[in-house]
């Protein structure tokens, strides 16, 4: 017993001494949030409550709008205008699915097989960038014209019997038919598809590959069971940075298509733009909106891209 | 396992591997035979990891075969052969749990029924809790055990592993050193080891083959190696070794009898690696735990018959079991002296006058046409 009594006082005695944590500071990093906040709040949620105003509204050009609630118009956008839905769903799809074939060997190369000409590869998948968007896809307009030599070949080749059989194109030609909007889209989203493709593609371990082999899977095999699933964060956000703005893209239909190729961006801007028809417009756009967010949370739930690492 | 099976071998005839103008691995023969656990032990771009990856077939060599029993399997792809490795790092799936990265190997070779296999291997492991956990949710022991699990659970002819304990703390490798050994004996596979702390190599390995640019310096077994160095890079690397620069004076029967300073060392033949004539030079190596320390004024008291040589105490840490004594001597600046702490000498401090004193037998004689400070670790190299 006499042992316990000569024991140091018990620790407890140090604990008021224990300063509180300092406090300053700790507001800095709202601070810092601010300015982005403030740009979003006006460049992004304004806009969005008007034109959500917008789109219950009713009137004329001359009487000017007013807010009646008018929930109808977004049936009848609806009503009248699924075909440019669909058809926007459709062809986005399409380019996604193309940019995504095209895609994946290019930024698989890019991460593995590249070496020293990496960087080269990567500048040449950017490069296009620096031009306008409007021009490249005007200079598509040259390269589907009807006498261009890649038309040509393709009349040639018979190619393009078979794709007008499909639906896909008309007669001898590519220009203004369903297939030229896609090539379109297809061509100007790549890079958006090859960049997040390669960031996944290049962080994964090299010595993962290695390890399959030893493990007795063949290259192939390799590729199903590793590497691919390990790109998955890259295959679902590319198809996502795709998807996204080609179901709401005009640009492409407008040069490369015809009146039958008509995608619900095409609608919005004539509505917008010509018609003048503001509370419809305005609802095309939620609707899109709505469509797209409920597509893209579907996919996430379905890719299961929450459990990879 | 039977001594005649010999499928198990693993022959690596005149392999070499070079990159462009540099040689990674000089051309080498090399036999581990069936269900032996061999060590190659060097310092980081030896050749030892090349040599390793082109048994596993991930490195093609650019000349030479090897053979895995009678099978030659130089041109085979690493999924061809019967071979499984241990990652450095351990190369776990990411995206698969536990079970998965154990089964992978037994579902790419079409078994169906996997379950049982596994659960037994991870029990082996002592993982069976962990099994639907993923890699990153696991300690660096646990991957470091599944990563084993994995590659055993196929039943290769030959285990390669890669540094596989190099990502561990202190504590955990020498547990996980135990673990290896007893479950290499438990399997009787072939195991081909590689690593660069010699420590490691020595307790786990039957044989060690030491490398140094390229090149295996040596073959033995631990003891063999420690006690018989055949070059300064084994004689640094290995442990600590004095080596001592000499010149051979005469001899006398089975020994050598040599110069260095002023005093007379005494050589066996058989233990001196380089060709010695008189007159030529050699270096004398004796490791510092071989070596007595006796205070001048006790000098008498030292029986006859063992080398010595006579120096000042520079520096004396005391480790617990042993004090380590730094001192100088005319012959050597720096002479390692290890002496256990039996019964301590109050006089044995720095500044002191002392003899260093051993026995004959536990002398080696080395080529002093090397490097005297070959294999010594330096600084950088330890932090690398």
């Amino acid at each position: 017993m006499s042992t316990l009594t000569e024991a140091p006082p018990p620790l407890a005695s140090a604990a008021p001494a224990k300063k509180p944590p300092r406090r300053r500071g700790r507001l800095t990093p709202y601070w810092l949030l601010l300015p982005g906040i403030l740009w979003l709040v006006v460049f992004f949620a304004l806009p969005m409550v008007y034109q959500a105003s917008t789109s219950v509204q009713t009137g004329s050009l001359e009487e000017g709008y007013k807010v009646t609630w008018h929930l109808a118009t977004y049936w009848d956008a609806l009503a009248e205008y699924w075909p440019q839905f669909l058809r926007s769903v459709l062809y986005a799809a399409a380019a996604t699915v193309l940019c995504l074939l095209l895609g994946y060997p290019l930024a698989y190369l890019i991460a593995f097989r590249a070496g020293r000409w990496r960087n080269l590869i990567m500048i040449l998948v950017i490069a296009p960038f620096f031009t306008s968007f409007l021009i490249r896809t005007l200079a598509w307009k040259t390269i589907l014209a009807d006498n261009s030599p890649v038309v040509h070949t393709l009349n040639t080749l018979h190619v393009l019997d078979l794709t007008s059989a499909l639906g896909w194109t008309a007669g001898d030609r590519v220009l203004a038919t369903p297939l030229a909007v896609v090539c379109g889209l297809t061509y100007n989203f790549l890079p958006f598809m090859i960049l997040p493709l390669y960031t996944s593609l290049e962080r994964i371990d090299g010595r993962l590959h290695e390890a399959a082999g030893d493990l007795y899977a063949r290259p192939w095999t390799t590729f199903r069971k590793v590497t691919f699933p390990l790109s998955m964060p890259g295959v679902v956000s590319g198809t996502l940075l795709t998807f996204i703005p080609a179901a709401g893209d005009y640009v492409n239909a407008e040069l490369l298509g015809s009146t039958d190729t008509r995608m619900i961006g095409n609608v919005i801007q004539t509505q917008f733009l010509r018609i003048l028809d503001y509370p419809t417009a305005a609802a095309l756009s939620f609707i899109l909106m709505a469509a797209i967010l409920a597509m893209v949370t579907l996919y996430i739930r379905r890719s299961g891209t929450e459990d990879l690492v | 396992m039977t001594t005649t099976d010999n499928s198990g071998d693993v022959r690596l005839s005149g392999i070499g591997k070079t990159y462009g103008s540099f040689t990674a691995v000089h051309p080498l023969d090399l036999t581990v035979p069936q269900g032996s656990f061999f060590a190659l032990l060097g310092a980081s771009g030896c050749g030892k990891t090349t040599t390793l990856r082109m048994i596993a077939g991930l490195e093609e060599p650019t000349q030479g075969t090897v053979h895995l029993g009678d099978q030659d399997v130089t041109h085979l792809p690493p999924y061809k052969r019967p071979v499984n490795t241990v990652f450095q790092s351990y190369a776990l799936f990411p995206h698969l749990d536990i079970f998965e990265n154990v089964a992978f190997g037994l579902r790419r070779r079409g078994i169906k029924s996997v379950k049982k296999q596994v659960e037994e291997m991870l029990e082996l492991v002592q993982l069976g809790e962990q099994a639907r956990k993923k890699p990153h949710q696991l300690s660096g022991g646990q991957q470091q055990r599944v990563a084993v699990a994995r590659a055993l659970i196929n039943h290769p002819k030959v285990l390669l592993l890669d540094e596989p304990l190099g990502a561990l703390d202190l504590k955990l490798r020498r547990q996980m050193q135990l673990e290896l050994k007893r479950i290499q004996t438990e399997v009787g596979i072939t195991f081909v080891h590689v690593t660069h702390d010699q420590e490691e190599a020595m307790t786990m390995a039957d044989t060690v083959a030491v490398m140094n640019a390229g090149r295996v310096e040596q073959l033995g077994s631990p003891a063999d190696l420690y006690e018989n160095p055949g070059t300064t890079f084994v004689a640094n690397f290995l442990g600590t070794s004095n080596l001592i620069e000499a010149e051979v004076d005469s001899t006398s029967g089975d020994d050598l009898v040599l110069k260095a300073g002023g005093g007379k060392l005494v050589l066996p033949r058989a233990r001196c690696s380089a060709p010695a004539t008189a007159g030529g030079k050699v270096l004398v190596g004796v490791r510092p735990e071989k070596i007595s320390l006796t205070h001048a004024d006790d000098a008498g008291e030292i029986p006859e018959g063992r080398n010595r040589l006579t120096g000042k105490i520079a520096d004396a840490s005391f480790i617990g079991v042993s004090t380590q004594y730094v001192v100088e001597s005319p012959v050597c600046d720096e002479l390692a002296v290890y002496v256990q702490n039996v019964e301590r000498d109050g006089r044995l401090v720095p500044g002191a006058d002392v003899v260093l004193h051993w026995s004959p037998a536990h002398t080696f004689g080395l080529d002093a046409a090397q490097d005297i400070d070959a294999g010594v670790e330096t600084l950088e190299e330890e932090a690398a």
